[in-house]
């Protein structure tokens, strides 16, 4: 029997190490597809021990926020696994301390910290992608917004773990029109916030189509790793949301027993690989927008969850 | 656990869902650049219309639901689109830049459209025979932005293929009201169909052999 305070610390550890398993699967699975070899899957882990040992450097005139923002966004991707249901089906006591919205708020603060740095560093791609970044953020938030609202209205709460237990309670639930429209509308604020094809090549080196990835380019040694394993953790975090609340809340704990809480693990990082490979897919399928057209993706997204809302209104859909 | 909003049925969810897909496809079309990939979203639409057909005959076990859905599957899904592709084939113009407005903009207002016609028609006091209110709600919402697309894209394509998908949500709307509606009235509605085929081919034509182009622009020169 595991207390509830060590089932909370488990969530967050989780997180922290399963996150670049998740990343170097992904990056390994995405190659073969392309044909390549591909890195070896727990190449993150390496790349972070090589940044972990570099030596930091500063811009001559950067501030400490340049230092403090991987800092404040690494902390805040450690907070929002006490929110949400990683492991456990039934609402452990710190999950009361946030709903959604919170977890969204506490997401959009880490994403925040890392733009400062960036803009802060005086690098001219730094500071585009942190414009970027902010840009496109402020224009699939209406989406993140309805995609809640639905869930509020379905739970009459927005807590996630609600949602999760609404979805779980019957298949007729699970298959109503609003629930099957907001877990669209949120693969795609995934495919937006994880920088992926449609919306930005994640692995590329160019420029001019980066967004998020360009926000790191001025860091260097520790504070890169935290960037990166940060940016591993957002994307593990947002799966977590997908996966454990919308698309599939099946295989989690449903006891405190240490087995069923341990099975939970590698059950959920196996979801995520295969969510992964499906969104491996979608990069390899489409194409990249370009960067004016990508408010295009965004209206989607809109458009959807708006619907999911709608139907609700009118016919409890 | 807090009482969550009931459930409706998988057979109301499932139809809805299908009269969402519908809706879907109608904004798709609106955003489609090529004139084929509209065409072929057309078809996706009139499938999901059949498929809707045939959900209602199974599960309400309707003879003549059967013959429809297999008959405007034949028409809407084979047919029609082939003959469109085909004269766009021969008329060799691949891309025509007529959106009126950028695309999230259109979205915008069609999302309004969409939910005014939701509302709407949703609120009028229908008795629907077989499929849920709803439906009609979205039927609605589909018709409205069916006009948009006439009305904010400026090809002759589009304004095909808007009166066309008109017709699909047309017929998701006769479905909610009078689904065991004589079959030959159903037929009837589908003649409709074949003659603004032809009279949009027609028109896709005689335009294109005058003006070498898709765009109805050239057609504003005409005004006094």
């Amino acid at each position: 029997m595991l207390t509830p305070i060590e089932i909370q610390g488990l969530q967050v550890l989780t997180i922290l190490v399963c996150s670049p398993l998740l990343s170097g699967v992904i990056a390994h699975i995405e190659a073969r597809l392309q044909g390549r070899r591909g890195p070896r899957i727990l190449q993150p882990y390496y790349d972070l021990a090589k940044f972990l040992r570099k030596e930091t450097l500063i811009p001559k005139d950067a501030s400490w926020v340049f230092v403090a923002g991987p800092i404040v966004a690494f902390s805040c991707y450690l907070i929002v696994p006490f929110l949400i249901p990683v492991l456990t089906n039934y609402p452990l006591p710190l999950g009361y301390m946030g709903d959604i919205l919170g977890g969204g708020f506490i997401l959009a603060l880490a994403g925040f910290s890392v733009s400062l740095a960036a803009a802060e560093s005086g690098g001219p791609y730094a500071q585009l992608g942190s414009s970027r970044a902010m840009t496109f953020g402020a224009l699939i938030e209406p989406s993140i917004l309805f995609v809640i609202f639905t869930v509020a209205l379905v739970t009459s709460t927005d807590l996630p773990y609600f949602e999760a237990a609404t979805a779980r309670a019957s298949l007729s639930q699970a298959i109503r029109p609003a629930h099957l429209l907001a877990a669209l509308a949120f693969f795609l604020v995934v495919l937006n916030d994880t920088g992926r094809i449609p919306v930005e090549t994640h692995s590329s080196t160019l420029e001019f189509g980066m967004i998020d990835e360009a926000r790191t380019l001025e860091h260097s040694g520790p504070l890169l790793a935290l960037l990166r394993w940060g940016s591993a953790m957002n994307q593990m975090l947002l799966y977590v949301i997908l996966l454990n609340v919308f698309v599939a809340p099946w295989g989690l704990a449903g006891t405190r027993q240490a087995g069923a809480v341990l099975l939970a693990i590698p059950v959920f990082v196996g979801k995520a690989v295969g969510l992964g490979v499906l969104f491996a897919l979608v990069d390899n399928s489409f194409s990249k927008l370009r960067l004016f057209k990508i408010t295009e993706f965004m209206a989607a997204a809109f458009v959807i969850a708006i619907l999911a809302v709608l139907v609700l209104y009118l016919g409890g859909g | 656990m807090v009482a969550a909003m009931s459930a409706p049925s998988t057979f109301t969810g499932g139809s809805e869902a299908i009269a969402l897909a519908v809706l879907l496809t109608e904004f798709a079309m609106l955003r489609a650049p090529l004139s084929r990939s509209q065409v072929r979203l057309y078809a996706l639409q009139s499938l999901a219309v059949s498929g809707l057909a045939l959900f209602v005959a199974i599960t309400k076990h309707l003879d003549a639901l059967y013959a429809l859905a297999a008959l405007s599957f034949v028409l809407k899904v084979v047919v029609v689109p082939r003959i469109v592709l085909r004269l766009l084939r021969e008329s060799r113009v691949e891309l025509v830049a007529s959106h009126r407005l950028g695309v999230a903009t259109m979205v915008l207002i069609s999302v309004v459209a969409a939910a005014f016609g939701f509302f709407v028609v949703g609120s009028l006091p229908v008795h629907a025979r077989l499929l849920p209110t709803p439906s009609f709600g979205l039927a609605g919402a589909e018709i409205l932005v069916a006009f948009l697309l006439v009305i904010l894209r400026s090809d002759v394509v589009s304004q095909a293929v808007g009166f066309f998908s008109l017709e699909n949500g047309v017929s998701v709307a006769s479905l909610v009201i009078a689904g065991g509606l004589p079959l030959i009235l159903e037929m009837i509605f589908l003649f409709d169909l074949l003659v603004a085929v032809v009279v949009f081919g027609v028109l896709i034509w005689v335009h294109h052999g005058r003006t070498q182009t898709l765009s109805t622009d050239p057609l504003e020169q005409l005004r006094g």
